[in-house]
């Protein structure tokens, strides 16, 4: 069977459809000439994620800085929001997380579930924890952390939802590596069961793993596999 | 039809915006994102700065053309990425084929030497690439985009995407010296 290279990719990219992803997958098991492929995509996309992500460690530059520095426009890191937003405040925390980078006023509190390394956020305490360990289908209600869905991103990572207190976000591990924390949102609101609506914090974290999923998220027994490696 | 109604509009627009800050916040928590793009484009670290600085002085000042509920990154990379195209085309293509010997020295304080001379390799074999093809893998490979999100920004059909992304990186692979 032929599969020309633009499939390849897409499918590299978890970019196709189920039907034509079991063809490739068919022409895969025949030929491990495409399989060698998929696995040199996967390698360059992470060799330029991981290299990329190098410049996430350093200070923005002064110029970009200065255009946020204005009295009117200052980002302030609120250790505790007075009250949650009522909606849709996307960002706010990882926005407060990197402004503290930016500002250097970013002090990570012992006992906490985010520490840094590098000048990148990872999970560390509970969540860490939870991440590592917990499966999405036997957590307890009352979990502190709970774990949303489990997916691999383009470059491979192993990466998972969560929700703790009012935040949600996303955590992505390589192999046996720290969880990086990709993307958090605060402000879902404790007081009302209907957190999981359209346009809820959470909603947006889900949509945000469904942009950097490749392929579905895992099953309960390829979350199982996927964390045992840990 | 440039009338009252327009300004009747903007004002209503300004009015659903919210609490004062949303915009600021939400752009400098896509500031890392905005820069990795600046960096994938611009082949000097110096241009990416200046790159990077430019767009965002530019976000900040349209921000009435964003339109909320829609991505902010897509819509900051997309003035990122036409900053850029202006200056490649003011540069001509003379300066996009080759990379001066003397930018080719990345030099990092200790135990930051190996990561800046791997960023400074991926550098220089992305600027080997055409413009077409260089922005492509930076939005689909480096940044993750969805190849729709990716083809919107970039204004372009999905196959003509696909079709770059494939070449550039099989260019890509030959300037980093692992061609199959």
């Amino acid at each position: 069977m032929t599969i020309d290279p633009e499939t390849l990719a897409a499918y590299a990219d978890g970019e196709l459809d189920p039907l034509s992803a079991r063809r490739v997958e068919r022409a895969i098991a025949d030929d491990p000439a495409f399989a060698a492929e998929v696995e040199r995509h996967h390698a360059l996309t992470a060799r330029l994620r991981g290299s990329f992500a190098t410049l996430d460690t350093q200070p923005m530059p002064a110029g970009v800085e200065a255009l946020f520095a204005r009295p009117d426009n200052v980002v302030a890191f609120p250790v505790r929001k007075p009250a949650p937003k009522p909606q849709r405040w996307w960002g706010a925390i990882a926005a407060s997380l990197v402004a503290g980078l930016l500002l250097g006023q970013l002090v990570p509190r012992s006992g906490s579930d985010l520490g840094f390394e590098g000048g990148t956020a990872v999970a560390q305490g509970n969540l860490a924890r939870a991440l590592d360990t917990q499966f999405a289908s036997t957590q307890g209600a009352q979990a502190p952390v709970k774990i949303g869905i489990t997916f691999r991103d383009r470059a491979g990572a192993l990466c998972r939802t969560f929700e703790t207190g009012t935040t949600g976000g996303i955590a992505c591990a390589g192999n046996k590596g720290l969880w990086r924390v990709q993307a958090l949102q605060g402000g879902a609101e404790t007081t009302t069961t209907a957190y999981a609506q359209a346009g809820s914090p959470i909603a947006a974290v889900l949509a945000q793993a469904q942009a950097m999923a490749a392929g579905d998220p895992l099953d309960a027994a390829g979350e199982a596999a996927a964390l045992k490696g840990r | 039809m440039p009338d009252e109604t327009g300004d009747a509009i903007r004002f209503i627009r300004e009015a659903t915006k919210g609490p004062g800050l949303r915009f600021e916040d939400e752009l400098v928590s896509h500031l890392p994102r905005l820069r990795r793009v600046a960096h994938a484009l611009a082949r000097v670290p110096a241009d990416a700065d200046d790159l990077l600085q430019a767009a965002v002085e530019r976000a900040l000042m349209r921000r009435d053309q964003w339109q909320p509920g829609t991505r902010l990154d897509a819509w900051a990379i997309r003035i990122l990425r036409n900053l850029w195209i202006d200056t490649v085309r003011a540069q001509g293509r003379r300066r996009e084929t080759f990379v001066p010997p003397e930018e080719g020295d990345a030099v990092g304080r200790q135990g930051e030497q190996e990561t800046a001379v791997e960023l400074h390799n991926i550098g220089r074999a992305m600027g080997t690439l055409p413009p077409e093809q260089r922005e492509v893998i930076a939005l689909v490979m480096v940044e993750g985009f969805a190849y729709r999100e990716a083809a919107d920004i970039l204004d372009i059909p999905i196959g003509t995407l696909t079709s770059r992304l494939v070449r550039g990186r099989e260019a890509l692979l030959t300037a980093l010296g692992e061609a199959a």
